[in-house]
């Protein structure tokens, strides 16, 4: 055996595990996705072709289009808050001196923190009788003098409260990430924009966001597509209650598939949410090689 | 922003604040979880502890059954998943219980991650093997398709392999979460090694495990690190999974032994003290793991280090 075919061969056992694990736990649900959403599942017996039969169905169901619409309104609403906090933190981060990194791990700090974890904890914040935030909030003047205030009786403010948990828990992802960016931005563009007499938000606009790009295209994307997958927050946090106003696009697949047993149409909404994610990274993606 | 001390004082402000906001609902679960009942539950919450007790810490830790049980019951409607009933009887298991089970995920998820990102790494790094790039890209697909859009099909498969309600087939799972930074970040290590370290090893006859053992693990404990902390990160923090997969009550995870206490009856008087408790039980693993490899989390994140 030749020297080369001999390190092909060991070279092939070595990556041999990561593949298996990647073939059986990856690419074949990957694939089996899109078979089984083809298919009529019954309870017993053998799956039937029904071809787009559960794409029709789920699109024709009510509830495909209230959970969609809940789970674009909570991207859309999440995605500039937790952006905000992040690039705020991460130019105050950026900044050479005492203290720094110590903010910065505090900063931080709620990521490590289960997700789950982190659900209860405001959860407990939350609480309509002896959550602080509530008991805060009605000490500056919301909600009735005497009554209950809660956060979860509406859809809105249920949305809202999970935002800003969502907020508290991730900013410090993106920050870190932004920060990646701007510590790879050469000092001597401000330099030169300090010699040109700009102001700090001018350089802010002209050179530190322009050159950031990659990095916040990086950001905006983990978040979009975090969101467009929410399950944990809202299945902890709101139950997707009040009358499912908060319910998500991965809480209905999984109700599907594992209250209900409609295992077609459960795998053509997780076809569904894969196609979502794949079109919204694809355009996001080419804005923001297109803006260079 | 040098030029003027006014700015400073601003920058230490806005920074300070940030810092109570953030750590805010951290140190409010810790004194909630610290505090007497009648302290705790009261509609005019205090912000230290005047009352100091470790009860619930007790209580969830050791006599945890009668919690869990009535917790159990309350949840029985709102979700199958949750428990499970034999005979009349509903099972339940404590925290520690809980615990050992996260405990053993997570470490096999850490063993496991590491060997197979350490050959896959090595392996594609030293070898001409054919195929190289499209089977590295390939192995780093599944971060752009996350696996809770194929929650269905994993189901299906973890039922034919019979790999439902075993901690073994969790480990696979996060193990498979784990291959895009665990490959990307080994390859990364052993790229900047040089091939002729390998090179002389080989010429004088050692073997090709021993090299990856004695020569070039030690060269990539950065890499190693960043695998370690993130496998670990990846597991203990599941919930998606651990909630659909595991069935028995003597194998729930923590995670999810704590969705059982906070879905409990919400009038229930030991609840908030114990789901308190049970979150910092949860957080300082991950905590005291954190501050000790801070760097190589965010290594892990970035792909690069942020400089200090």
């Amino acid at each position: 055996m030749s020297r080369l075919r001999r390190e092909q061969i060991v070279g092939l056992l070595m990556t041999l595990p990561a593949l298996l694990l990647l073939s059986i736990f990856f690419l074949y649900p990957l694939f089996n996705s899109f078979w089984m959403s083809l298919h009529k599942w019954p309870l017993f017996g053998k799956p039937k072709w029904v071809g787009l039969d559960n794409y029709v169905w789920m699109i024709n169901d009510e509830r495909f289009w209230q959970c969609l619409k809940f789970t674009l309104v909570y991207t859309i609403t999440v995605t500039p808050m937790l952006f905000i906090v992040a690039i705020g933190t991460a130019l105050l981060c950026n900044v050479k001196t005492w203290g720094t990194t110590f903010f910065r791990s505090i900063y931080f700090l709620p990521v490590v923190m289960s997700f789950a974890t982190a659900s209860f904890v405001w959860l407990w914040l939350y609480s309509e009788w002896y959550g602080v935030i509530i008991f805060l909030l009605k000490a500056i003047g919301f909600g009735p003098e005497d009554g209950q205030l809660s956060v979860w009786t509406d859809g809105w403010t249920a949305m809202w409260a999970v935002n800003a948990m969502v907020t508290w828990k991730f900013a410090g992802i993106q920050m870190i990430i932004l920060l990646a960016g701007l510590q790879s931005i050469r000092d001597d563009y401000y330099e030169a924009s300090r010699l040109m007499g700009a102001s700090r938000f001018q350089t802010i606009w002209n050179i530190t966001l322009p050159l950031l790009r990659p990095s916040i295209a990086l950001a905006l994307i983990l978040s979009i597509a975090g969101s467009i997958q929410a399950y944990e927050q809202f299945q902890i946090m709101t139950r997707g209650g009040p009358m499912n106003e908060t319910k998500t696009l991965v809480m209905l697949t999984i109700g599907m598939g594992f209250d209900y047993f409609k295992l077609g149409p459960a795998a053509a909404l997780g076809v569904i949410i894969m196609s979502i994610l794949f079109v919204i990274t694809l355009i996001q993606l080419r804005l923001f090689r297109k803006a260079y | 922003m040098k030029k003027y001390s006014g700015d400073w004082y601003w920058y230490y402000v806005i920074n300070s604040v940030l810092v109570i906001l953030i750590l805010f609902p951290i140190y409010w679960t810790f004194i909630s979880s610290v505090k007497k009942p009648d302290e705790l539950i009261t509609s005019e919450p205090t912000f230290y502890p005047h009352t100091w007790t470790w009860q619930y810490y007790d209580r969830i830790w050791n006599y945890d059954t009668a919690v869990l049980t009535s917790a159990t019951t309350a949840t029985n409607n709102s979700s199958k998943k949750i428990h499970k009933t034999t005979g009349s009887v509903t099972q339940t298991i404590g925290i520690d219980d809980a615990f050992t089970n996260s405990a053993i995920v997570s470490v096999g998820t850490i063993i496991f991650s590491i060997i197979v990102s350490t050959f896959a790494g090595y392996g594609l790094t030293f070898f001409r093997i054919p195929f190289k790039e499209v089977l590295f890209i390939l192995l780093i697909t599944p971060i752009l398709v996350p696996a809770i859009s194929l929650i269905i099909p994993i189901y299906k498969l973890l039922k034919v392999l019979g790999l439902t309600d075993s901690y073994l087939g969790l480990i696979f799972l996060h193990t498979t979460a784990m291959l895009p930074i665990g490959v990307f970040m080994m390859r990364n290590a052993f790229s900047s090694i040089p091939n002729s370290l390998r090179e002389v090893a080989l010429l004088e006859g050692t073997s090709e495990l021993k090299i990856i053992g004695n020569v070039m693990l030690p060269l990539a404990i950065p890499g190693l690190l960043t695998v370690m902390v993130f496998a670990m990160y990846i597991s203990w923090n599941d919930y998606v999974l651990a909630f659909l997969f595991i069935n028995s009550p003597e194998k729930t995870m923590l995670n999810i032994a704590l969705a059982k206490i906070a879905l409990g009856g919400s009038q229930f008087e030991m609840k908030w003290g114990s789901l308190t408790a049970g979150s910092m039980i949860s957080f300082i693993p991950i905590i005291i793991f954190y501050t000790l490899l801070q760097r190589y989390f965010v290594r892990g994140i970035t792909g690069s280090a942020v400089k200090e």
